[in-house]
């Protein structure tokens, strides 16, 4: 019997994608200064990515880069959405950022330098004052 | 011009898309301790397409089990979005089978 690879392939590239996006959306977020030159490249690169897939006679290849070039296009978007995690307190703010370190001082600001989600679930409702002490 | 890819591409986001609710009414109502069971579920879907002679079948078949895979990395993280209040929470869970042995692992996150 001949083994189909195109499940395998598009589940790698998928799980690959959205992984390698999340790390680097969260990473290039952190440090970066301006937040339009990443969105941007992401954007493009899924374009690109896109316009190989339509190019490609293989269509294993195809598969690859047209979830690939999704997965960037989604990326692009996600600075957006990840900034705005940022300054509601869902994700840490960077100090040493001056775009984080404005959300920071602003006046009844939420956001924080901690990783709220970095612990092990309690089981019950937390309020933002142990949010804080569970991560310390 | 090859559309199989750009497709798939779509379908991949059409797939996130159900990945989101079920982590997010999955944690809600059977906790994230469930998660071997759904890790354990996407690669089993994963191992099948390969045996799925059809482009279109094995290939959505790979997608639903990557989001599985995904969203088992996501079910931990989402319980404490829950706890946070960032998500609405409740305090009873249909419990997995095995769950006090599950509750010592660590459970996977990315």
């Amino acid at each position: 019997m001949k083994l189909n690879p195109i499940g395998l392939a598009s589940a790698a590239a998928l799980f690959t994608g959205v992984w390698a996006g999340h790390v680097a959306v969260r990473t290039i977020e952190a440090r970066i200064r301006k937040l339009w030159p990443p969105v941007i490249f992401f954007l493009a690169l899924g374009l690109i990515l896109e316009f190989l897939s339509l190019c490609s006679e293989n269509d294993l290849l195809s598969a690859i880069l047209g979830i690939l070039g999704i997965t960037a296009v989604w990326d692009g978007f996600e600075f957006v959405r990840q900034e705005k995690r940022v300054k509601k307190g869902h994700a840490p703010a960077n100090p040493e950022n001056p775009r984080h370190a404005v959300f920071l001082s602003a006046a009844g600001s939420n956001a924080t330098r901690n990783d709220l989600l970095k612990r092990e679930p309690v089981g019950r409702k937390v309020d933002p004052v142990e949010a804080q002490e569970l991560v310390q | 011009m090859n559309v199989f890819g750009l497709l798939l591409g779509f379908s991949a986001l059409f797939v996130i898309g159900l990945g989101f609710i079920w982590v997010i009414r999955g944690e809600y109502f059977f906790g994230y301790l469930w998660w071997p069971y759904t890790l354990a579920l996407g690669i089993l879907l994963v191992c099948f397409s390969l045996f799925i002679p059809f482009f279109w079948g094995s290939a959505l078949m790979g997608l639903v089990g990557a989001s599985l895979v995904w969203g088992s990395t996501e079910l931990k993280v989402q319980a404490i979005r829950a706890e946070l209040g960032w998500f609405p929470f409740r305090k009873e869970k249909i419990k997995p089978p095995f769950e006090k042995m599950i509750a010592r692992w660590k459970a996977p996150t990315l």
